[in-house]
This record gives structure tokens, C-alpha cells and sequence, in this order.
């Protein structure tokens, strides 16, 4: 009986506010796809609900979205990919360039990683790895130079688990997305 | 105290804030004190949240108390208290959701914040409601103010700056470890001694 009045009073507050909470989420999608691509002033949904393996088992879907400029050019595509990290899901907003040829960077939109260690993939240091290197698989490495921007992500000193798991969404990700694209006529 | 027979109201409130404050006397609940006080701002979300926690449960469990069989009564607190809980990360997911980001896990952590569970087990479980709402709010307003104490003295030595407002001369350099939780621990355990010599003081 209690646990009912408990489930009863978590579903009411969830529906109360769930349309609200999806509105935020929405809003800082938004900016944080802006936030990738400078010239993007409008975005439109090219793929919806593609669905990518999330783990063993197990799918996820997202929907790639198509930035254009003023003009109207294509400028970009910009996705959410999401994956286990060390503590829970991570999801990262992803963006490249209009011909789906280089990475133009990533924006953490969720996760629990441990502070101080695994939460240190939103810094910059990290996060810069991925401004501009082809889109392609990427490898992690424990040592090298971070300001080298190619397809070798050097890891979290401390976060390996963390970093690995954003190298993964990432190989998981563009090889399908740019499969997609490309079957669709979107890309070359 | 809030569980004898003659209920002072008065005390039941206050006891919570000094002479039973959880962070600087009990010593209960350190996780939050220790990762959420980086800012001011934050560490009031999370004294707020665990003050509507505390409130609510403290409330649901005076008023199902006379129900509770012994070897349940855990399991329905954690209910209690996690309905609550989820409730306040919604909200704060919903209406605050800059705070909710910056808080992230410790929100739902509440969950298993020892003050909560132990004021159930102590106080609600065995007083009336009024005197549960009250040490709800006492117990929630100490922790609290003592999140606040240390988010302000690890905020202006670490950014120079009170809720964002610069406090500190142009001249102050930042100390970036009262950011890190090396700030946390040594802040926390400078201010446990300075409570327990004023608690000392007045024994004495």
C-alpha cells in the first residue's frame, strides 16, 4: 500500500514536471550545439531515432541533426552519442563539418564520472583532442602529446575507464552515422 | 531532547543547529560538506533540498509511525525518503537545472545521507508531528549553515569572489587547492576544532 502512495506520488511530480525537464534538455541541446558549430543558426532532425548499439545487447537511439547558416548551407551535423562511462551513462553532444570529414568537437551533455578524475572529459584539455582530427576511429593512448590533434586521444591521467568510454562512443558513433549519411546522399 | 516525554518545542528546533549539528557535533553526513562546497550557490541548493527531505520525511514517518512493524521500519524509511528525494531532483532538474547539473549525483545521494535515515529512526519514529517537523527544519537549517560556512571561507580563498561578488583585494591571489578536496578536508577540519573549542570554552 505504501509503496503504491510512494510510486503514486514519484509519477505525479514526474508527469507534472517531465515536459519542463524536457524543455531544459532541449534548450541546452540547442546551445550546445550552437556552441560547436559558430554558424549554425537553425538545425533540422536529417535521421531520426537511428539506432547504434549502446552495449552488449543492447540499443540506443538519436537523431542526427543537419546544422545550416543564414544562407541555408549545410555547415555541419551534430548528434547526442551516448555510452556506459565509468559510473553511469555518459552522453556527449558531437558535431563535425558539413562533409562529415572532421570532427569540429564534443560538449559533455550528461554524466556522473567521479569528480576530480572522469568528470575532467567536460575540461578543455580533453575536450581540445577532439577539435579537427578526421572523422575515423580513434585509438586511446596513456602517454603522447594532447596538443596533437590527430586520432590518437591521449587518456585522463587517473580516468583511463572515462576517457576510453568517450573514444568508444565516438567509434561507435561516426562509423554508423557516416554510414547513414552517406547511404542517404547527405554525403559523399 | 526532541524524543523525551515533555516536548520542548523550542529545543527541538534548535538542538539541530548548534548543540546537535550534524556536520560540526554529530558528525554525520560528511559527503555533502565534503564534495558540494566548492560555491555558496550550490551548497545552499543542496542545504535546501536536504531541509525539504528531512521536512517531509520526518513528517511522513511521525504520521506512519504507529504502523511500522520493528523489522520494516528501515525499509519504509528508505521509501520514505527516496519518494522525497526524487521529488527535489526532479524539481531541481525541472526548475534549476544549472544546479542540478552542477550537484549531479549528490542530489539523489540523499538518499543515503545518514541524517536523514538517523532523524527517522531517532526522532520521527518516536515523537508527534509537530515536534518532527521542527527538528526536521532544526537538523536541515544546522547542515545547512554549516554547507554555507565552509562554501564561503573555500570560495573567496579560492576564486576571491562571495556568490560571485569579488570580496578580496585586486591584489589576493586565488588558492586553487581550496578547490580541490584537499580545501574541503582542511576547511572542515580546521572549523571542527574552532567548534569544539568554543563547545569546550563554554563547558569550561
Amino acid at each position: 500500500m505504501s509503496s503504491f502512495l510512494f510510486g503514486l506520488t514519484i509519477a505525479v511530480a514526474n508527469a507534472a514536471w517531465s515536459a519542463k525537464i524536457e524543455q531544459n534538455k532541449k534548450e541546452k541541446l540547442d546551445k550546445l550545439m550552437t556552441g560547436l558549430i559558430y554558424n549554425a543558426k537553425t538545425f533540422e532532425i536529417v535521421l531520426e531515432n537511428l539506432e547504434v548499439p549502446y552495449q552488449r545487447g543492447k540499443t540506443t537511439a538519436t537523431n542526427v541533426y543537419k546544422a545550416l547558416d543564414s544562407a541555408g548551407q549545410c555547415v555541419g551535423f551534430s548528434f547526442v552519442a551516448s555510452g556506459p562511462g565509468f559510473a553511469d551513462k555518459i552522453e556527449l553532444v558531437v558535431a563535425t563539418d558539413g562533409g562529415f570529414e572532421h570532427i569540429l568537437g564534443y560538449n559533455v551533455l550528461s554524466c556522473s564520472e567521479t569528480p576530480g578524475f572522469g568528470d575532467k572529459i567536460k575540461t578543455d584539455y580533453y575536450r581540445s583532442q577532439f577539435s579537427g582530427p578526421p572523422a575515423e576511429s580513434f585509438t586511446v593512448v596513456k602517454t603522447g602529446d594532447s596538443k596533437l590533434i590527430d586520432n590518437q586521444i591521449v587518456a585522463i591521467s587517473g580516468a583511463t575507464v572515462s576517457s576510453a568510454a568517450v573514444v568508444k562512443i565516438f567509434n561507435t558513433y561516426i562509423e554508423q552515422i557516416k554510414k547513414q549519411l552517406q547511404t542517404k546522399g547527405l554525403i559523399k | 531532547m526532541a524524543n523525551t516525554q515533555n516536548v520542548n518545542y523550542a529545543k527541538a528546533f534548535t538542538a539541530g543547529i548548534w548543540q546537535e549539528n550534524p556536520t560540526f557535533r554529530l558528525l554525520i553526513g560528511m559527503c555533502p560538506p565534503l564534495a558540494v562546497t566548492t560555491a555558496v550557490k550550490p551548497a545552499l541548493t543542496m542545504g535546501l533540498s536536504v531541509i525539504f527531505v528531512l521536512v517531509c520525511s520526518n513528517l511522513v514517518v511521525s504520521l506512519m509511525r504507529n504502523l511500522l512493524k520493528p523489522h520494516l521500519r528501515i525499509i519504509m524509511f528508505t521509501l520514505t525518503i527516496a519518494t522525497f528525494v526524487t521529488i527535489a531532483d526532479l524539481f531541481l532538474k525541472a526548475f534549476q537545472p544549472e544546479m542540478s547539473e552542477v550537484l549531479g549525483p549528490y542530489v539523489p545521494l540523499i538518499i543515503v545521507n545518514c541524517i536523514i535515515i538517523f532523524r527517522a529512526e531517532v526522532c520521527a519514529s518516536k515523537s508527534g508531528m509537530l515536534v518532527s517537523i521542527l527538528d526536521g527544519f532544526g537538523m536541515g537549517i544546522g547542515f545547512t549553515i554549516a554547507l554555507c560556512i565552509l562554501a564561503g571561507i573555500r570560495e573567496v580563498l579560492a576564486t576571491g569572489c562571495l556568490v560571485g561578488l569579488r570580496v578580496m583585494p585586486d591584489g589576493f591571489v586565488p588558492w586553487a587547492a581550496m578547490q580541490m578536496p584537499v580545501g574541503a578536508f582542511v576547511t572542515l577540519g580546521l572549523l571542527l576544532g574552532l567548534s569544539s573549542l568554543l563547545t569546550a570554552k563554554k563547558a569550561s
